[in-house]
């Protein structure tokens, strides 16, 4: 359903992506994991057709993404690194935009919307405003963005940030559900329990380049381990002047 | 006071920054064009002008500190008063508002006069602490449009209401509706000129139509499955419609012809040449080159549309071209660079 061949991506001189190739299939739940400034978020960004590849080729649910960015689109559900909000949209009027640029109908678009609403505890925050939203909400309200015209892929770049554990579980039941019903979903995570709990594929990148890709059975030890063996260690500086008198 | 101090330093760097970019009136096309044409005759539209910002410029600098981070600061209550007292000073307006009292007391300017700045000043600085807030209820009322791009529209419509520019314009229209609702009969060679002036002072919106879209608005505008004539046509829809409601007391026909001629115009650096807006401000402008440009063939359109409303349509041909082509260079990508 994913698949892309030496996508590589440069800004100047840095080169964010370096030759990544990989294949998710469909109704699979891949993780992609990384430190900060891995190249996840410009991976996700290629993908979905958001930044132009330097070089390489990619396809999203059977189409290339440089040659038919409009048809790709009504297939995949994004949540974007930086969630793609308009301030001055309330959470609902968000909702109610994606259903009618879907091509969904009215009442289509109403009755999702109101599910959505009510499913991630956005009911009563759907007047306020996007610009006036806190983190969590705007997050909620790109997630139910995404998935409000039943896409076939979706792309999720740190869906479970700043969320609150129940809504976190009821984002994880959902995925785990659409997933089960053939959606493929690729997600990124800082938060390697709830990427264990969830994925049954994980990509590790350092410096835009891959480092482990394995389905869940490959799993030889805890994910956190193998994450810190093989991507980054925990620093073990102390501040020596935190907590010796006063500042 | 060292705490006080550097508290008053950083919020006069706020503030000062804050107010620099009011300076964007010198680069509106309203303000730059009156200047240029109508040079002395144009006092009316510098007033208009300075009432504007007048509102915008009576902020509370203490305002620019977060409440939570006033709070959690470990100040004593005499600090926090006299942070209270002193951070007004701050606004180059309490010193001019000082100086008229000086000039009231000596006799020079009428108390009345003093104390009616005085008043508005004071409105504008307490406002936004009072527990009206009823701007995002009426943000929210904005009506419903037919078709796919309600919303953007919408949303289109409040940013073009939180620029000045529109609200200059409001005035003018304003004024001419006051006063036929008089009785007064306004000279009909007049209504063309007012016309092109209103259409003037929205005409730099049109030049900076994604300025008040924040990145994360224009990684929506990529990922919706809609054209890129589409994206502007939600655009040019909340300006075309803010155009023709505020010509509406005028010649509401050459005013549209006006507005199509602008956003033709303006379309160019709105796309190449994205400027960041803010809001409660004028926009400011593209360059003195395309302001003429907008001013020559909006004054052009709306005269031939005057003269012959058949007009419209090859201005309306004209304004599709544009809307198709830099619709293609929003596709491009052309946007975000």
């Amino acid at each position: 359903m994913i698949s892309c061949r030496d996508l590589t991506r440069r800004f100047g001189d840095f080169t964010a992506v370096d030759h990544l190739t990989l294949e998710v299939a469909g109704g699979a739940i891949c993780a992609l994991l990384g430190p900060n400034g891995a190249g996840k978020s410009t991976t996700v960004k290629m993908l979905t057709g958001l930044l132009p590849p330097s070089s390489g080729q990619a396809t999203v649910a059977g189409l290339d993404v440089a040659k038919n960015p409009l048809e790709i689109k009504r297939r995949i559900g994004v949540l974007p690194e930086d969630l793609g909000l308009f301030d001055d949209l309330t959470v609902e009027e968000h909702l109610l935009l994606t259903g009618r640029i879907y091509g969904l109908t009215s009442h289509e678009t109403t009755s999702r919307t109101e599910q959505l609403l009510r499913v991630l505890s956005l009911a009563d925050g759907r007047n306020t405003f996007a610009g006036y939203c806190s983190n969590g909400m705007r997050k909620k309200t790109a997630f139910a963005m995404a998935l409000l015209p039943n896409p076939q892929v979706l792309f999720l770049d740190e869906p479970f940030e700043s969320i609150d554990p129940l809504t976190s579980k009821i984002m994880h039941d959902l995925l785990i559900n659409v997933a089960a019903r053939g959606v493929t979903v690729f997600l990124t995570s800082h938060i390697l329990s709830m990427a264990e709990r969830i994925a049954n594929q994980f990509i590790m990148i350092r410096g835009g380049k891959i480092v482990w890709n394995s389905s869940v059975v490959e799993l030889t030890q805890p994910l956190e381990d193998m994450y810190f063996d093989l991507v980054e260690s925990p620093s073990a500086e102390d501040l020596a002047w935190l907590g010796s008198g006063r500042s | 006071m060292a705490r006080l101090r550097a508290i008053l330093g950083a919020l006069f760097t706020a503030f000062r920054r804050d107010t620099k970019s009011l300076g964007s009136f010198a680069s509106n096309n309203f303000f730059l064009m009156s200047l240029l044409f109508l040079q002395q005759a144009g006092v009316f539209v510098y007033l208009i002008v300075g009432l504007v910002m007048f509102f915008p410029l009576s902020t509370d600098p203490l305002r620019k500190i977060p409440p939570v981070r006033l709070a959690l600061w470990p100040l004593s209550p005499r600090e926090r008063w006299l942070l209270r007292i002193a951070s007004p000073w701050l606004n180059p307006l309490t010193w001019i508002l000082a100086a008229l009292a000086v000039w009231a007391a000596s006799g020079k300017l009428t108390v009345a006069l003093w104390a009616a700045i005085a008043a508005v000043f004071t409105l504008g600085f307490i406002a936004p602490s009072l527990p009206l807030a009823p701007s995002k209820e009426l943000w929210r009322r904005i009506p419903n449009l037919p078709g796919p791009l309600n919303h953007l529209i919408r949303k289109n419509l409040r940013e073009l209401l939180s620029t000045l520019d529109f609200y200059a314009a409001l005035i003018l229209s304003a004024t001419v509706l006051a006063s036929r609702v008089a009785g007064q009969r306004l000279p009909q060679e007049a209504l063309l000129p007012i016309t092109v002036l209103v259409v003037l002072a929205l005409s730099s919106y049109a030049q900076s139509l994604f300025g008040l879209d924040g990145p994360a608005a224009l990684t929506r505008y990529h990922l919706l499955p809609i054209r890129g004539w589409q994206v502007l046509a939600a655009k040019d829809a909340a300006f075309l419609l803010a155009a023709f409601v505020l010509t509406l007391p005028l010649a509401p026909l050459p005013g549209l012809a006006g507005a199509f001629a602008a956003l033709a115009v303006g379309h160019a650096p709105s796309v190449n040449q994205r400027r960041e807006q803010t809001r409660w401000r004028f926009s400011s402008g593209a360059s003195f080159g395309n302001g003429l440009g907008q001013l020559v063939l909006m004054a052009g359109a709306a005269g031939l549309v005057q003269a012959n409303p058949l007009f419209l349509l090859p201005v309306l041909a004209g304004y599709l071209g544009s809307t198709w082509w830099y619709g293609l260079v929003i596709e491009r990508g052309r946007l975000d660079s």
